[in-house]
């Protein structure tokens, strides 16, 4: 059998090095970098954390299941949850260190759920088309003839 | 009625009944009720800025409803892309194959149209959504990433797929393509270097996103884990007595036997 040539490692920096090309091309052009970018940043991993985590609560209620309904994942979950949302306070409420263009920390956190709505529907679009043109191609191929005796 | 109450009941009240209704439908504890639930969440907060023309936060299921018919289009494409070629089981017609890959063509050109002509999604007062902005750059830089790393691991897992990763290959330079054409050329209501400075927020809210849920993914998985090795270790079961084994005895000398062939 074939070894495979490709590594994770590899795998990651195919997919980074598109981003960082077009980041590259954007600050050759406009010459500026945006300090903004990292308020987004922060904004975006907050909050993907705390509603991802909310999304794999619901989760538990399958293992659970398979479990005699075990009190101690579910606290545990929502004790991650709870630090993510205490973080998000902190850092919003925090002067001017994760609050955008928004009047205020109930506005600012409003704003960042729709706002991972909108770009989390980009994400999900693009992966469809990325995973879709894969399978086209994997599918796309005539069957080969693996041994003479199947002809 | 309070502008704040008007939100809550129009639209994040149904934002939320979306995973919910999913939940309940997968789950299994009420599934024509939850995908009911779901469907009407997805309805209410589609047509959200019409309900509750006061709340900005609208404008995110107004911008969902502008790209619904590109999306459905690009879905069909690719669905009958993947299952018109040489797939075990819901074969479509080779045609599909050609169909599918137009499909998928036209509704990237209906997106780039949304772009620079004046298919452009209009919010208030002849706005442009100010979603669009944070949208578009996203799909074009995640798509050309996914696209990338699609083409590479074609080309180290599989054999003799050089062509198929040369063509995914070309999907992400396309992309890439039409971002770098967005940098430079204006669109039909927004301008080149609104979309550079939102392409830096773009490359930020995706490494943002997949460093967030791989944290809640850890969490998640360091809760299971801990939870495992506290409990204690199961015991071994005794021997079986006397009376187990004459019965296992009895039992097998019921199947052992028979006429020799």
């Amino acid at each position: 059998m074939r070894e495979p040539t490709a590594s994770w490692k590899l795998l990651a920096l195919a997919a980074l090095l598109p981003i960082l090309i077009l980041v590259t091309i954007d600050v050759s052009i406009g010459g500026t970098t945006h300090p903004e970018s990292f308020k987004r940043f922060g904004n975006a991993v907050l909050t993907s954390y705390v509603l991802m985590g909310i999304l794999l609560l619901g989760n538990l209620f399958f293992y659970a299941d398979s479990r005699h309904r075990p009190m101690a994942p579910l606290v545990g979950m929502l004790f991650a949850i709870a630090v993510g949302i205490g973080i998000s306070y902190l850092l919003i409420s925090n002067d001017d260190l994760l609050l955008e263009a928004n009047s205020g920390m109930r506005a600012q956190m409003l704003s960042n759920i729709v706002h991972l709505l909108v770009s989390g529907t980009a994400m999900v679009l693009a992966a469809l088309l990325a995973i879709g043109a894969t399978f086209t191609m994997i599918t796309g191929r005539k069957r080969r003839v693996l041994f003479e005796e199947e002809e | 009625m309070d502008s704040m109450l008007e939100a809550a009941i129009w639209f994040w009240i149904p934002l939320c009944a979306v995973p919910l209704g999913m939940w309940l439908s997968i789950s299994g504890i009420s599934k024509t009720p939850g995908r009911i639930l779901c469907g009407l969440g997805f309805i209410l907060v589609l047509f959200s800025s019409w309900t509750v023309p006061a709340s900005d936060s609208t404008a995110a299921g107004h911008l969902l409803l502008s790209i619904v018919a590109p999306s459905l289009l690009m879905l069909y494409g690719i669905h009958g892309m993947v299952f018109g070629g040489n797939v075990p089981v819901g074969k479509l017609d080779s045609t599909a194959r050609w169909s599918g890959g137009f499909a998928v063509i036209i509704s990237i050109i209906i997106l780039c149209l949304m772009h620079w002509y004046n298919f452009t999604p209009l919010w208030r007062d002849g706005q442009i959504n100010p979603y669009w902005i944070v949208f578009w750059p996203t799909f074009l830089l995640f798509s050309t990433s996914l696209s990338s790393a699609a083409a590479i691991a074609m080309v180290g897992y599989g054999r003799d797929r050089g062509g198929e990763a040369m063509k995914l290959g070309l999907l992400s330079l396309t992309m890439t393509g039409i971002a770098v054409a967005a940098m430079l050329f204006d669109g039909y209501l927004t301008t080149a270097d609104e979309f550079r400075e939102y392409l830096w927020l773009a490359a930020a809210d995706i490494f943002g996103t997949v460093v967030g849920v791989g944290s809640a993914i850890a969490a998640f998985a360091l809760v299971i884990w801990s939870y495992e090795k506290s409990l204690p270790a199961p015991g071994n079961s005794p021997p079986p007595s006397d009376d187990e084994i004459k019965h296992v005895v009895a039992l097998a000398n019921t199947h052992i036997g028979g006429e020799e062939e």
